[in-house]
């Protein structure tokens, strides 16, 4: 199999959104300073628009938490404006909500600042904003406004035409038949004029929507080839700039000022579709600008979907995906921190499953309770590893600098994720967003005692209603352990 | 306030017919009546509360509906409504009104022009609300003053004060004495403020970065002349133009000056600059020096034909704008004028700290001088066009008598 053997394809899928592919939500679990809070926040899908923000702390003790919005990098990142106040909730006072005006497509953060019994804490989640939504108008809202329009055009040419029929009239004089026909002729020229003006101002409607358009997220372009067992995705911008808009960030964004994240440039999820039973989780080098290369595992025959996860240098994430068909691939070894999982297919098990084997009698356990799993809803999702007695391993050890990678997809592919213990916002973005400071300090989402984990946890919410596989990946022993489940969200 | 009985019809002349008799106690009038102020201070509500609305988006950012500015503009509608309500209602209801001589007619309601015309700009002002909410929640709160709904307000406003200018001009062109002039006083100050609203418009266009561009003439050339010639023209006092344009500075420096004494704190970000007050619109543009231009030329070819003067009174205007602007955009640019007066230190808080506004440096419009001298010959035509429409409105206005 040394010829080409697939050639393809594409991407695109009109809900991408920005990080992740089917929502914008961040989750972060993090801490700041002595207080441990889990940041939910929901960017607007219009941009400028307001993001929601709702934090939970474990900690008793916090009296009032600020925050603040401001670019991630760059000069406007050192002013922010005045913070506002968060709301604590009486029936639960270590809940607290908020909501804040993101004014331009990027990478922002939210600046959390916690006043409680033991000082000051800050911190800061990165937060990419980009617009999502395209907005028709009711036919209620359509209908109103268009009755506006019609009152303010006879309105208009009825002025006209008693302006011109009696306004330089003297006192008690009635318009002479030539001034009445002269301001029917006035009546239809400024009908004329006017009809024209409102044609005009479709025209720039038209444009500025179509300016917009332009502005709704889309992901890098990613175009792959597969030649033997070698991978190549080359990625493009291929929006450009309008100069319509308060920013052009979607034209501006570039192909080759990626930082890496815990390591690598790209995170790569190759998964079998439709099943979603073989996954692989790949890390591509780049060999050019935007150019990504990889060795491809032995792969059988059939439809694999591609999701790259990158982070820009501004600290902005992306998901490219794209499709790839094969008739099978030679492969080589895994080399690296490359790993591969196999489970059965998503179809075949319950709509919600809770164990994974993972063969030797081993088995991977997702803590789930019994409350049913809900859309928005900010949730901590916990594993384990156990073994054929059911002992829990305590002995879990770090992938890639991290205690654990999870993938949550949605079965009809409108949905993919890449979440760790601290949450889903890209680690180098959450570096950037709290400089000086070591996002892995507190290790938050492990169960850990002093020189073991048992216990893995990852925070996160399902965008939308239907069925998600979720893909654990944990290691311990020096080998990757791939656990999968099955997930119906109501 | 000026009260409505200072038109009760006076003892009836027999010889005289029912609308003269009506005619004359306008005529005879010594006082503004208040509907008159009502709609004076609805525009200058709007006025005050567009420049303090642009302030505030520039330093706090955040708004809702209900901030001060936004509860000025509205003052607007509602007491131009009111003044305008009961000028047609009571001019068609009651039928010993003495506006019913001086009324025009329309849809079956009676009342003066203006009161017609205000009223449409009201409809179009409440029309723009929630055009302007449903284009925020489709495409983001926009950050520039024109959008298409901004501009259906901005159309409604502008009605409203050409419904005041002609409410007033048809009392103007009727009146004696005292009151015509103070009248005619109230008529430079609605041109005045119909300058102002024309320079919102074009806010974008008219910071001094620009001053060294044939686009600012341009755009300058084809808002301003109409305006300026219009009212001059109208009025008909000496220095009617200079006046008006007097005004106009007057105000401008007020807000310029009045707006920064006040805090302010940006509410969004990104803040490119810190500000710790509201910052000002930029320094009236010296419009007194091509007013004055068109004044004196006014009366020099007054027996012209409309063209000529017209060529004449356009080309003196983007001459005599040319020559104060475009070193004043020099001096604006120097440490010299960052100081309250002329507030070239205040910058809001989005202005881009590599931006050439931000370093005092002139945009570069026009790369090559083809290109500038190009755009200078367009805006010579557009002044000239203005010019020639300013003079024929105006002399359309002198005849206006209800």
């Amino acid at each position: 199999m040394n010829h080409m053997r697939a050639l393809l394809v594409f991407l695109a899928f009109a809900v991408c959104a920005s990080a992740h592919v089917g929502t914008a939500d961040v989750y972060v679990d993090g801490a700041a300073g002595p207080y441990p809070l889990f940041v939910t926040v929901r960017p607007p899908k219009v941009i400028p628009g307001v993001a929601d923000v709702l934090i939970r702390t474990s900690a008793p003790d916090v009296t009032g938490i600020r925050i603040a919005p401001t670019p991630l990098t760059g000069a406007g990142a050192n002013h922010p404006p005045t913070p506002d106040v968060m709301q604590q909730s009486k029936q639960d006072p270590k809940f607290f909500t908020g909501n804040l005006w993101i004014m331009a497509t990027g990478s922002w953060r939210v600046v959390a600042e916690v006043e409680g019994a033991r000082g000051k804490g800050v911190f800061s989640i990165p937060v990419p904003a980009v617009a999502t939504k395209v907005t028709t108008m009711n036919a209620g809202m359509g209908a109103v406004l268009f009755a506006l329009m019609l009152i303010l055009i006879v309105g208009i040419v009825s002025i006209a035409g008693a302006g011109v029929r009696e306004s330089q009239l003297a006192p008690g004089i009635e318009p002479p038949a030539a001034n009445r026909r002269k301001g029917r002729i006035v009546m239809a020229a400024t009908a004329v004029l006017v009809v024209s003006l409102v044609y005009f101002g479709n025209s720039w409607w038209t444009a500025e929507a179509k300016a917009y358009s332009n502005n709704i997220y889309r992901p890098l372009n990613a175009v792959v080839t597969v030649d033997g067992s070698r991978l190549t995705l080359s990625l493009a911008n291929t929006v450009t700039a309008t100069r319509r808009r308060f920013d052009d960030f979607m034209a501006e964004r570039q192909v080759d000022d990626f930082i890496p994240d815990h390591g690598h440039l790209m995170h790569l999820y190759l998964i079998r579709w439709p099943a979603m039973d073989r996954v692989w989780h790949l890390h591509p080098e780049m060999t050019g600008s935007g150019i990504f290369t990889q060795n491809l595992p032995e792969m059988p025959a059939g439809e694999y979907r591609l999701y790259g996860d990158v982070v820009h240098s501004s600290g902005f994430p992306e998901t490219v995906v794209a499709t790839i068909r094969t008739n099978g691939v030679s492969g080589m070894p895994l080399a690296g921190d490359d790993a591969a999982g196999t489970g059965p297919g998503v179809s075949e098990g319950p709509a919600n499953s809770s164990v994974s084997n993972l063969g030797g009698g081993w088995k991977m356990v997702w803590d789930r309770g019994t409350t049913p799993l809900r859309v928005n809803e900010a949730t901590q999702f916990e594993f384990h590893l156990e073994d054929a007695s059911g002992n829990r391993a305590s002995d879990l050890q770090m992938y890639m600098g991290m205690p654990g990678h999870a993938a949550f997809v949605k079965t009809d592919g409108s949905v993919f994720a890449h979440v760790h213990p601290s949450g889903s916002a890209a680690m180098p973005a959450l570096a950037l967003a709290n400089p000086g400071e070591n996002p892995h300090a507190n290790m938050p989402g492990m169960n850990m005692t002093a020189d073991s984990m048992s216990s893995v946890s990852f925070p996160w919410g399902f965008p939308s209603a239907g069925e998600y596989r979720i893909i654990v990946q944990l290691k311990r022993g020096g080998a990757v352990q791939t656990g999968m489940f099955n997930a119906k969200v109501e | 306030m000026a009260n409505s009985a200072t038109f009760s019809t006076p003892a009836a002349t027999p010889a005289l017919g029912k609308s003269q008799v009506q005619a004359r106690a306008l005529e005879e009038a010594t006082a503004v009546p208040w509907y008159i102020w009502c709609a004076v201070a609805a525009v200058t509500s709007a006025m005050v509360g567009a420049h303090w609305d642009i302030s505030w988006h520039r330093s706090i950012g955040r708004d809702a509906f209900l901030t001060p500015a936004h509860i000025a503009i509205y003052l607007c509608g509602i007491l131009a409504g009111l003044s305008c309500g009961y000028l047609i209602l009571a001019t068609t209801f009651r039928k010993t009104s003495d506006l019913r001589a001086m009324s025009v007619k329309m849809w079956g309601f009676r009342g003066p022009l203006g009161a017609f015309i205000s009223a449409w700009g009201g409809v179009a002002m409440i029309a723009s609300a929630p055009f302007d909410n449903w284009w925020h929640n489709a495409y983001g709160l926009d950050v520039k003053v024109l959008s298409p709904p901004h501009v259906v307000l901005i159309t409604g406003v502008f009605a409203v004060e050409m419904g005041t200018l002609m409410l007033i001009l048809s009392f103007m062109n009727r009146s004696r004495g005292a009151l015509k002039k103070t009248l005619e006083w109230l008529f430079l100050y609605l041109g005045a403020m119909i300058l102002v609203l024309m320079l919102i418009l074009t806010f974008e266009y008219c910071f001094r970065s620009l001053y060294h561009s044939a686009l600012f003439y341009r755009v300058m050339a084809m808002a301003l002349p109409s305006v300026i010639a219009g009212v001059g023209y109208a009025s008909g006092r000496r220095w009617a133009c200079t006046a008006s344009a007097a005004i106009y500075m007057a105000f401008m420096l007020a807000l310029c000056w009045i707006l920064p004494a006040f805090p302010a704190q940006p509410k969004l970000g990104p803040v490119y600059h810190e500000v710790h007050q509201f910052i000002p619109p930029p320094f009236p543009l010296l419009l007194i020096v091509p007013a004055f231009a068109l004044d004196f030329l006014r009366w020099k070819t007054g027996s012209w034909a409309r063209w000529k003067q017209a060529v004449a009174g356009g080309a003196a205007f983007l001459g005599a704008l040319w020559m104060v602007q475009w070193p004043f955009g020099d001096f604006l640019m120097s440490p010299a004028a960052r100081n309250w007066i002329f507030g070239s230190g205040f910058f809001d808080y989005l202005t881009r700290p590599e931006s050439p506004y931000f370093n005092n440096l002139f945009f570069r419009i026009e790369k090559t001088p083809g290109e500038f001298w190009s755009g200078m010959a367009w805006a010579l035509a557009f002044a000239i066009l203005t010019t020639w429409i300013g003079l024929a409105w105006g002399a359309w206005m002198r005849r206006v008598q209800r």
